[in-house]
């Protein structure tokens, strides 16, 4: 009840849902960064794999040479050659 | 981020190696406790390179050990490694600190008085007076009073028209302009003659005022009344007047030179050596060897005064050593060639004496040769105009 009501007034007011909520926020820019915001924690981490946990799911990244960079408490920049990236939903 | 990256470098920062089965772990506890890490890079084996702060090593070590991972520091960067590194060289800090003192404690001080005069307008001696007066080299800025300086010197002296002292860094300029002598004018109305100043024979005299007391042909020397400062009249009797009038003379310039047919010349070979020193105050150190290599030489010394800037003089100059090497050439002239040599250079020498070319009316050489030598005199008649004025 509370909540659907803040949710109403965050689409008024049209606040980016990643500042009121903890849904993750991925860009890429280029094929070489990629930035999530909100995630949770490093499930996995190799050279050519990473798998970070959101609270929505995990995310899956494949490439070569992948460097992590913590940019704050709940913001991760995967640096590297991202060949691809998929996404596991918890239902 | 980047701020603080750029930040842990001045503060200092660690690259490590966490070995270990549990690094996702381990870098999720870093995240959970505020432990910011950067460039996080998987490793071949079981192992991950990152940066981290030096501050939070302690914390790494500890949450380390609680997911069983070892922790091997690679490298260190920052300020303070680099100061930590200095640390040992305490005299060269010391030293330094002293230099800079020693650079600003004689910043105080003046260190080159220049002068600076019209060009042929030269004033004697004034260094003396200015340092009679209390501007030296190796005084305090402070305890100089300009205002003072000038007063003073403008008292001692009388021939300076101008005087300004500008003190710039360590160096006081002094620039000064000489008053041009007073003419002595006398009185229109004071009754004067008309006296000659130089040797020679009268071609023209034409008196104005007052009566001629020389006629055309006359030999007049110096100190001779050409025009007198008075008139007679039939009925008036003598009256007192100032002499006015033109004067003309012929007169003679000579000048007189004995010149060897052998005589032994010094020429330079082209062969040069520079030596330096150093001088502190009146304290010479020379650098490298005193003597000269060569048997002989004319020796010049320019000295320069140390400055580190334009205008900021220390009390140390160098000295430039130029020795050029000479040798001696015997020369022998035939007659002829001894006497025209000597004819030239005479001529040289009066030509720039004489500074009306015009006036020269003839020219004449005379040369008397003798066993060795030939004797040369020229003699240059100018027509000038003469006499000054004289108080009776």
């Amino acid at each position: 009840m509370k909540n659907s009501r803040k949710n109403r007034i965050n689409k008024i007011l049209e606040i980016p849902q990643e500042v009121y909520s903890n849904v993750p926020k991925i860009i890429i820019t280029g094929f070489d960064e990629m930035i999530i915001e909100n995630f949770k924690g490093i499930l996995e981490y190799e050279d050519f794999y990473v798998r970070i946990n959101t609270y929505l799911g995990i995310v899956n990244v494949n490439g070569f040479d992948l460097k992590l960079e913590n940019m704050s408490e709940d913001d991760i920049k995967i640096d590297g050659k991202i060949e691809s990236f998929d996404i596991e939903r918890i239902e | 981020m980047f701020f603080k990256i750029l930040f842990s470098y001045l503060i200092g920062n660690l690259r490590i190696e966490v070995t270990g089965y549990y690094i996702e772990r381990f870098i999720n506890l870093c995240n959970n406790n505020h432990i910011l890490t950067w460039n996080v890079k998987k490793g071949k084996q079981s192992n991950v390179l990152l940066n981290i702060e030096i501050k939070k090593l302690k914390e790494v070590i500890k949450l380390a050990k609680k997911v069983k991972c070892k922790v091997k520091i690679k490298s260190k960067k920052g300020l303070p490694f680099i100061l930590n590194r200095y640390k040992k060289r305490k005299m060269f800090a010391i030293s330094l600190i002293i230099i800079i003192i020693l650079i600003a404690a004689s910043s105080k001080f003046i260190w080159n008085i220049e002068v600076r005069q019209e060009e042929g307008n030269k004033i004697e001696n004034i260094e003396q007076d200015l340092s009679d007066v209390g501007l030296k080299i190796g005084k305090l800025k402070s305890k100089i009073d300009t205002k003072e300086i000038i007063n003073k010197i403008r008292l001692k002296r009388e021939d300076i028209a101008w005087l300004g002292i500008e003190i710039k860094g360590t160096n006081a300029i002094v620039k000064i302009v000489k008053a041009t002598e007073k003419p002595k004018i006398i009185d229109q109305n004071e009754y004067c003659n008309i006296v000659s100043d130089k040797e020679g024979i009268i071609t023209k005299i034409n008196a104005q005022k007052g009566t001629a007391q020389v006629k055309v042909g006359d030999t007049v020397t110096n100190g001779t009344v050409l025009i007198g400062g008075w008139m007679e009249g039939k009925y008036t009797g003598v009256r007192y007047v100032h002499a006015e009038g033109e004067v003309e003379a012929k007169i003679w310039y000579t000048k007189s030179k004995t010149i060897k047919y052998n005589s032994k010349e010094k020429e330079k070979t082209g062969n040069e050596e520079k030596k330096y020193g150093i001088k502190i105050n009146n304290f010479e150190i020379n650098l490298g060897k005193g003597v000269s290599k060569f048997k002989i030489y004319d020796t010049m010394i320019t000295e320069k005064k140390f400055q580190i800037f334009s205008d900021f003089y220390l009390p140390i100059s160098i000295i430039e050593k130029n020795n050029k090497e000479l040798k001696e050439v015997e020369k022998t002239y035939t007659p002829e060639e001894a006497k025209n040599i000597g004819v030239q250079e005479l001529q040289g020498e009066l030509e720039e004496q004489i500074e009306d070319k015009k006036s020269i009316v003839n020219k004449n050489v005379n040369a008397y040769e003798k066993e060795d030598s030939v004797e040369i005199f020229v003699t240059f008649e100018v027509l000038e105009k003469i006499g000054t004025n004289e108080k009776i």
